[in-house]
């Protein structure tokens, strides 16, 4: 299964030997065309996601962790779109588990019957802030409801025992007063736990975390990354995990997708990522972050700089203004390719690149 | 006092807090009538010596932050005493001190905010807002003025000629070091610092971190660093004390409280931290159950319900913080005997 090492081109096979893909994004622009001027989200993002595996996305702010999700779900509003690429969901029959339909989600009106068919059913998404994504002013159980009287054929009251049920399955204490009450009766860790049901509610192929630990309790995090771990396994999900806490990255995920200014830098296994970081930006990230259980009091390696604003358009390599390793003529001219420097571990970096040789030359 | 148990000069020590309480009446009704209290605060014994950082930590709503305002009477307590060591007047009670004398205290005692975009002044340019503490005190004026604040901004790594912007013009972290630059002005010994990198981004809270870390070293400033994410209070404290529902349960010295803490709560908490090491995954001990609810704590020791070392004596009698090792104080019946888990990593 082993790949030969070099760069190759973007189109190239999967790199997850050994793994069956879910989803594919193929240089994908996501631009936000506002009154200032025009930024530039997401400049070509490149990755595969293997299905029933626990990819983490990782990145400072604003280097499109959330676009990417968004735009996958079609999700991204004006001033917002989608301006190149592709996104192809592969659909998996339930029951026989052979993929029964490419889906080129890219290709479909994002108000269209059919995506709205695949949100909620096939992805679906938990987000940061519970108190800003539950609807105050319906109860939990309504919301949970209308989910699943949506994509799937069943009455009111059979909908609201599945409510109880998901709520359940969730950990949630007392599911049956639960559904009754509004969001603000709840607490943070509560509220997380509804948000967790109604996003698993139809039981989605893919779901996409976006930070849904960030805002709890240590404590009440890890019954949640505990609740995810557990319900990932019982119905093999897909789940693409954004955060920054590397505590979570090392305990949840599978696989790790890098990335900085809209771009993918490395990709890898979870520990390649944190033993054999072959990216400067995934090296000075992993040191800019207090680790819990680092002992000796070393003084922090924050990344020089700041990320730049979406709206400045960098030549060459979008990181090589912040690298220490950063090759004058080369990094500051050209856009890095993508380089296979091991099993599932491609970076994008001309210090890896053979094409670096080669352009020198002539 | 703890510090009588310890043995330690009281000259070392800059603040030294006893039986602290805060409680907020809740109010109902049309009439407000007041019908029950929330002991946000409820008996806090804690010292602090000179150039040191004591972090307090534990979950949300558990009076950490209520706690860092009360001590410096940006709160009125409801009891207990708190004294500061004035560097010119000596040890003063800030608990019965009245406006006019706290104003004489104040700027040795400042405060840092979580939020860099609430506290500051979204109408007043970067120079007023640093320059305000100097000229409410009086204690610059004119040219003085302009280049203490010129000065304040360099300290902080900040460009001084961005002095005539309005916060909006920048970044999380520039509007930090903003707030810090306005807590410096005044010369402060004690400064509280309430969850001053949470809202930063992740290589934005690395920069201030040092800054906060180069400052205390070349100012000789004292912190107590209120914060509640496990990682940061490790790297930046000496001591740290761990606070459940208005009491603190631990208090001891960084390596001691994460290696080899005493109280089934800290155990709890350090398990709960993911471990940034993909190779050592473990389920985390589980806590039942939610915080106690502060205006309705159950008996005996507030976190019995919750420990799975609980034995009958727990739900009856109140454990007090005692010294069970030199500096390392325990609110626990059963601190002596129980061999708990540290972070392991």
């Amino acid at each position: 299964m082993n790949q030969p090492s070099g760069s190759v081109t973007e189109s190239a096979v999967s790199i997850f030997p050994g793994e069956d893909i879910i989803l594919k994004v193929r240089d994908l622009h996501t631009y936000f065309f506002t009154d200032i001027g025009i930024a530039r989200a997401l400049n070509g993002v490149n990755f595969d996601i293997p299905r029933g595996k626990v990819m983490g996305m990782v990145g400072e702010s604003g280097c499109g962790k959330s676009v990417t999700a968004l735009s996958i779900m079609r999700m991204v509003t004006r001033p917002g779109k989608i301006v190149k690429g592709e996104i192809l969901l592969y659909r998996q029959d339930r029951n026989n588990k052979s993929v029964i339909e490419e889906i080129n989600l890219t290709a479909l009106e994002p108000m269209s019957h059919r995506m709205r068919e695949l949100r909620g059913a096939e992805m679906s998404m938990i987000f940061q802030e519970p108190m800003t994504s539950l609807n105050p002013s319906y109860t939990i159980g309504d919301q949970i409801m209308e989910a699943i009287i949506l994509h799937q054929n069943v009455d009111k009251a059979e909908a609201e025992k599945r409510a109880v049920e998901i709520l359940d399955a969730v950990g949630m204490a007392n599911p049956k007063l639960v559904v009754k009450r509004y969001p603000h009766e709840l607490s943070g860790g509560m509220r997380q736990r509804a948000m967790i049901s109604l996003a698993l509610s139809c039981t989605p192929s893919i779901l996409f975390a976006d930070e849904p630990t960030t805002a709890l309790d240590v404590t009440t995090e890890a019954q949640i990354l505990d609740l995810m771990r557990e319900l990932q396994a019982r119905i093999n999900m897909t789940i693409i995990f954004i955060t920054h806490n590397l505590g979570v990255v090392a305990q949840m995920c599978d696989y790790v997708t890098v990335m900085y200014l809209g771009r993918v830098v490395e990709q890898a296994g979870v520990e390649d990522i944190f033993f054999n970081p072959k990216h400067p930006y995934t090296s000075s990230l992993l040191r800019s972050i207090p680790h819990v259980g680092s002992r000796k009091k070393e003084r922090l390696k924050p990344i020089r700089g700041v990320v730049p604003d979406p709206y400045s358009k960098i030549n060459g390599c979008p990181y090589h203004p912040r690298c220490d390793q950063a090759m004058p003529g080369v990094c500051d001219v050209q856009v890095p390719g993508l380089t296979v420097v091991g099993p599932s571990h491609t970076v994008r970096c001309f210090l890896y690149s053979d094409a670096v040789e080669a352009s020198n030359a002539q | 006092m703890l510090s009588e148990t310890s043995h330690i000069n009281p000259d070392d020590l800059l603040l030294e807090v006893k039986d602290l309480k805060k409680h907020f009446p809740i109010r109902r009704g049309t009439i407000r009538r007041a019908s029950g209290v929330v002991k946000a605060v409820d008996g806090v014994n804690l010292y602090v010596k000179k150039g040191e950082t004591l972090g307090l930590v534990g979950e949300s709503g558990c009076g950490k932050t209520t706690a860092g305002r009360t001590i410096i009477r940006l709160l009125d307590p409801t009891g207990g005493i708190i004294r500061f060591n004035d560097p010119k007047q000596g040890w003063v009670n800030l608990e019965s001190m009245d406006r006019k004398q706290l104003a004489a205290v104040r700027p040795h005692m400042q405060i840092i905010f979580q939020d860099p975009f609430s506290s500051l002044d979204p109408r007043m340019t970067v120079e007023r807002i640093i320059a305000e503490p100097l000229v409410i005190n009086r204690v610059a004026s004119g040219s003085e003025l302009h280049d203490r604040v010129t000065e304040l901004m360099k300290v902080v790594g900040m460009r001084p000629e961005f002095r005539s912007r309005y916060p909006h013009a920048f970044s999380g972290g520039q509007r930090q070091r903003i707030g810090i630059a306005r807590a410096l002005a005044l010369n402060p010994k004690l400064v509280i610092c309430d969850e001053p990198v949470s809202a930063l981004d992740v290589s934005i809270q690395a920069q201030v971190l040092n800054l906060l870390e180069d400052l205390q070293k070349d100012l000789d400033l004292t912190y107590i660093f209120v914060a509640h994410d496990l990682s940061v209070v490790e790297h930046i404290s000496d001591r740290v004390a761990v606070m459940y529902v208005g009491k603190l349960v631990e208090v001891a010295n960084v390596e001691a409280l994460y290696y080899s803490p005493k109280h089934p709560y800290t155990e709890a908490l350090m398990a709960a931290v993911p471990k940034p090491n993909p190779r050592m995954r473990d389920r985390p001990i589980k806590l039942p159950g939610e915080v106690a609810s502060p205006a309705n704590p159950p008996s005996g020791c507030y976190f019995h319900p919750r420990c799975r070392y609980a034995k009958d004596i727990c739900s009856t009698q109140v454990p007090l913080l005692e010294e069970i090792e030199p500096e390392h104080f325990v609110a626990c019946h059963f601190a002596r005997e129980l061999k708990l888990r540290g972070v392991v990593a």
